[in-house]
């Protein structure tokens, strides 16, 4: 008796287990976490405006999300993927072309990213401009009298032991292109970037991966400046009131575009334009940036929303930066890999 | 070996020592569950803020829920299917022996991100997929070997007369099983299933990718939440569960005799 | 004594013992992972119509360059520590536990020692972090204990790594060698040592040869599993943590190259065998 109703436990606890459901009003987004899609406000006032049910999932690196895409054929219905990736899922038939005139708020896109090449293709549109931002400097203001202008300050031998990069071998690699004056999408003189990077590695704390590792970093005083994404130094300083400003340095920053698609297969392509169009709208944009920070919207009405002295306004919205970024192409995959060969022999020869 | 006084006291010292190491991040990770700022900063400011907060976090708390849900079936699961391996292996002696028992290994040494990647490939190309039940039948593949190396240590400790002895006293294969080898390897068996639970329980990497989004494991979620913000929240859950599962085994051991006789 | 003694012939009544475990593993890790082996000698992995034929060109890029050869020595250097740290620590641990603690107080160190390992590894990684950074926790309290100022900063250094993995494999190394220590008679030490044994002649020639299972197990359930290690060298070495475990980790994540990163672990593997099959006869004669 004892023995069978043991048996029993366990074959209801198997057979809970067993039994995942789905139900057909969800929406699955794509995204990274703790970035923008998944603030509760939000995802409250859209459920709220359209009756679809937002199921969130994560990624933490490009190429995490395309396996992902890849392995659950029909199970997301928007994705939100770096342009210079977009290529990469068209060609895998990943993703499918969006009808933007189902997005009211894709109107207000300034052209020149709406029409990126990167995000178009034959004439059908990919991907839905989102926001941009930079790869570029950031600062612990209790380390800085005045915030430093170039990106040699990353070298200056007071700063050793305090300094920190991310642990990516593309964003490493195109840092350096940037401090040895190159083209950050067409690298000449690989010579160059790996000395640079080399006379950098004694100066360096440690590698920071996420966004938290950075803030963390700056809270316990360890580190005075570092590459840093520019929406994640306005997040730490508006959300977690932390002594991070953002340099841009006058050598120039790597900039992104960050974009909506709508994966092939959805069974909710409805929805996903909606969600698409709330995340696009001023309205949102402005709570996200005043609650959380963000990076800069590629919506010219969210932008304008805006207070005309805000930092995404005044400062990355300037001709004057616009003129020192560069935006990230394509990567193509034995390009990723011979940066990670670099980059992986350059950390092995600090040991 | 009869210690004298003095050096089992000293003994006792040391393993007192030994729990102190042990112990250190375990206290620091409860202690920062009460400290307010977000980012772990000294000094020390009081609050309970983060349990209350964790309080209303229903997917920090189905996350739990899941992986205590798991740990608990693989530890039977694979400490059940384990022991009889070990067994097996111990009692019987035929062809192929010792390739089943180098097989142990590749689970092991292959880093758990290549079996991960590999499960989620075989498991999304033979119609398994992706889901908990997918994450349940990893994880006991997991823990099998470990349960099947401890098991199998302490088997070794066994003399074999005792069941030939058993056995030409006209006890059947179960009985000589239950009664006599059992018992014995009791502690192994024991230790055995610990191990299953602390790989299933603290497993990221094979749940992460077999999960489905809003289903994961709290090691999954745990993971996610470093980008975001490592929030105390995870300390106040981490917490939570080893003061119950610290009572539960403080419990158990009363009640239950499991380091084994003499 | 060896189990050979106690076999009988016949893999037919072993079969019902050993089919569901091992029919498990088959379904769950071995066709996946032959999945993976296969990938390995692939140019490019079979998905959304790429093209790609059979190459040994993830094996040859092994020994194409230092970079996997001065790595793999690294990793392997760090299992040999953590594994001989675990067991300077572990043993005398477990012998504690198993000779001189009795009873209901045994019982319950047995299990705060395994306790600390259902807290999350990356939760334990984090309050390793806050100890061992300069003006961390070590730091403070050392410099309030102390006259003089020191200044204790291990963070993101190879003794970090070594700190946080010690931590977290030392229970298995006590668990192992308890399981095997705990079954030694007491009255067989004893009678050694009336007949005249000294203390360390008995340590020697009894106890460890039959505590030899519990130390083999618990150094290959250490030293496999951290030679392949990516997450405690990445987060606590800093600069320093790259090991053999992290560039596969690259390959898998930061680009898509999974063969070679699947020829990397399986080479990871072969080697890891044949350490364990090198040092078998070793371990059999101190056995004896």
């Amino acid at each position: 008796m004892k023995r069978s109703t043991r048996l029993l436990t366990v074959t209801a606890l198997l057979a809970s287990a067993l039994t995942v459901s789905a139900s057909a009003a969800e929406l699955h987004v794509l995204n990274w976490k703790g970035y923008g899609a998944d603030e509760p406000w939000a995802i409250e006032a859209f459920e709220k405006a359209t009756g679809h049910k937002v199921v969130n999932d994560f990624f933490n690196s490009e190429q995490e999300m395309l396996t992902k895409l890849r392995t659950n054929p029909g199970l997301y219905d928007v994705v939100m993927i770096n342009a210079a990736f977009t290529g990469q899922a068209i060609d895998e038939n990943l993703i499918q072309p969006i009808d933007t005139s189902k997005i009211p708020n894709a109107a207000d896109i300034s052209a020149e990213k709406a029409q990126s090449p990167m995000l178009n293709r034959d004439g059908k549109t990919f991907g839905v401009p989102w926001v941009w931002g930079l790869t570029a400097l950031a600062i612990n203001d209790k380390s800085f009298d005045t915030p430093p202008t170039s990106i040699s300050v990353m070298w200056d031998e007071a700063r050793k032991g305090r300094v920190i990069i991310r642990d990516d071998a593309v964003e490493a690699i195109q840092f350096g292109a940037i401090a040895s004056g190159q083209n950050i999408n067409d690298i000449k003189d690989m010579e160059a970037v790996k000395a640079k990077l080399t006379s950098l590695m004694p100066q360096i704390r440690t590698f920071w991966s996420s966004e938290n590792d950075w803030n963390q970093m700056v809270a316990s005083n360890q580190i005075d400046v570092g590459t840093y994404w520019s929406g994640s130094a306005d997040r730490a300083k508006t959300q977690f009131k932390l002594p991070v400003s953002l340099v841009i340095p006058e050598e120039g920053a790597v900039a992104w575009l960050d974009a909506f698609s709508v994966p092939v297969g959805s069974d909710n392509v409805e929805g996903a334009e909606a969600f698409i169009n709330y995340m696009i709208d001023p309205e949102f944009y402005v709570e996200w940036v005043t609650k959380v920070g963000a990076p800069v919207s590629a919506n010219d009405k969210a932008l304008a929303a805006l207070p005309e002295d805000s930092f995404n306004r005044a400062v990355m919205g300037s001709p004057e930066v616009a003129k020192r970024i560069q935006f990230q192409a394509p990567i193509t995959d034995e390009q990723r890999e011979s940066y990670l060969a670099v980059w992986q022999e350059l950390k092995v020869n600090v040991k | 070996m009869k210690l004298t006084g003095w050096l089992e006291g000293v003994g006792r010292f040391y393993v007192g020592l030994l729990l102190a190491f042990l112990y250190l991040p375990i206290v620091i990770m409860a202690l920062m569950s009460f400290n307010a700022s977000p980012f772990y900063q000294l000094p020390f400011e009081w609050t309970t803020h983060w349990y209350s907060d964790l309080s209303r976090n229903n997917q920090l708390l189905t996350a739990t829920l899941n992986s205590l849900r798991i740990a608990v079936m693989t530890t039977v699961i694979a400490t059940i299917l384990g022991t009889a391996a070990s067994i097996a292996l111990y009692r019987y002696d035929f062809r192929g022996k010792r390739i089943l028992q180098v097989l142990l290994f590749p689970p092991i040494a292959i880093p758990w991100l290549i079996t991960g990647t590999a499960m989620l490939i075989f498991f999304y190309g033979i119609g398994i997929g992706r889901g908990l039940h997918a994450i349940l039948l990893g994880h006991v593949a997991l823990a099998l070997p470990y349960v099947i190396v401890v098991v199998s240590a302490r088997l070794q400790t066994f003399a074999p007369e005792l069941e030939e002895a058993a056995r030409s006293l006209g006890a059947s294969q179960w009985q000589v099983t239950r009664r006599v080898t059992l018992p014995w390897i009791m502690p192994g068996v024991i230790a055995g299933a610990l191990f299953a639970f602390a790989v299933s329980f603290d497993q990221f990497v094979v749940s992460y990718f077999l999960a489905t989004p809003g289903q994961g494991t709290l090691p999954v979620e745990i993971y996610a939440a470093i980008r975001k913000g490592f929030t105390p929240e995870i300390n106040a859950v981490s917490t939570i569960i080893i003061v119950v599962s610290m009572g539960l085994m403080l419990v158990t051991a009363r009640f239950f005799k499991f380091g084994g006789d003499r | 004594m060896t189990s050979a003694q106690a076999a009988r012939k016949g893999i037919r009544p072993a079969l019902p013992l050993l089919a569901p475990a091992y029919l498990w593993l088959t379904v769950a890790i071995f066709l996946p992972l032959s999945a993976m082996a296969f990938f390995s000698f692939m140019t490019d992995l079979p998905m959304a119509g790429r093209e790609w034929s059979l190459t040994l060109k993830n094996y040859a890029a092994f020994f194409s360059t230092s970079l996997y050869l001065t790595l793999l020595w690294s990793s392997l250097r760090l299992g040999l520590e953590v594994t001989a740290w675990c067991l300077v620590i572990g043993f005398p641990a477990a012998y504690v536990l198993a000779k001189v603690l009795k009873g209901r107080a045994r019982e319950a160190i047995f299990l705060l020692v395994i306790l600390p390992f259902w807290s999350n590894g990356l939760v334990r990684i984090f309050s390793w972090a806050m100890v061992l950074r300069e003006g961390g926790i070590l730091d403070t309290a050392l410099n309030a204990v102390l006259p003089f100022t020191v200044s204790i900063d291990l963070m993101y250094s190879y003794p970090a790594v070594i700190i946080g993995l010690v931590h977290s494999y030392v229970p298995y190394m006590v668990l192992t060698c308890y399981l095997t220590l705990q079954a030694i008679d007491d009255s067989l030490i004893e009678a050694a040592r009336s007949l005249g044994a000294s203390r360390r002649q008995v340590l020697r020639r009894l106890i460890l040869p039959l505590a030899m299972p519990g130390i083999v197990a618990g150094a290959v359930l250490i030293f496999v599993p951290v030679v392949g290690s990516f997450m405690e060298p990445r987060i606590l070495g800093g600069r320093t943590g790259t090991f053999y475990g992290t560039v596969i980790e690259d390959q898998f994540v930061a680009v898509f190259n999974w063969p070679l990163g699947a020829a990397l672990s399986f080479i990871l593997l072969a080697v890891v065998l044949l350490i364990l099959a090198a040092s078998a006869p070793i371990l059999r004669r101190a056995q004896q």
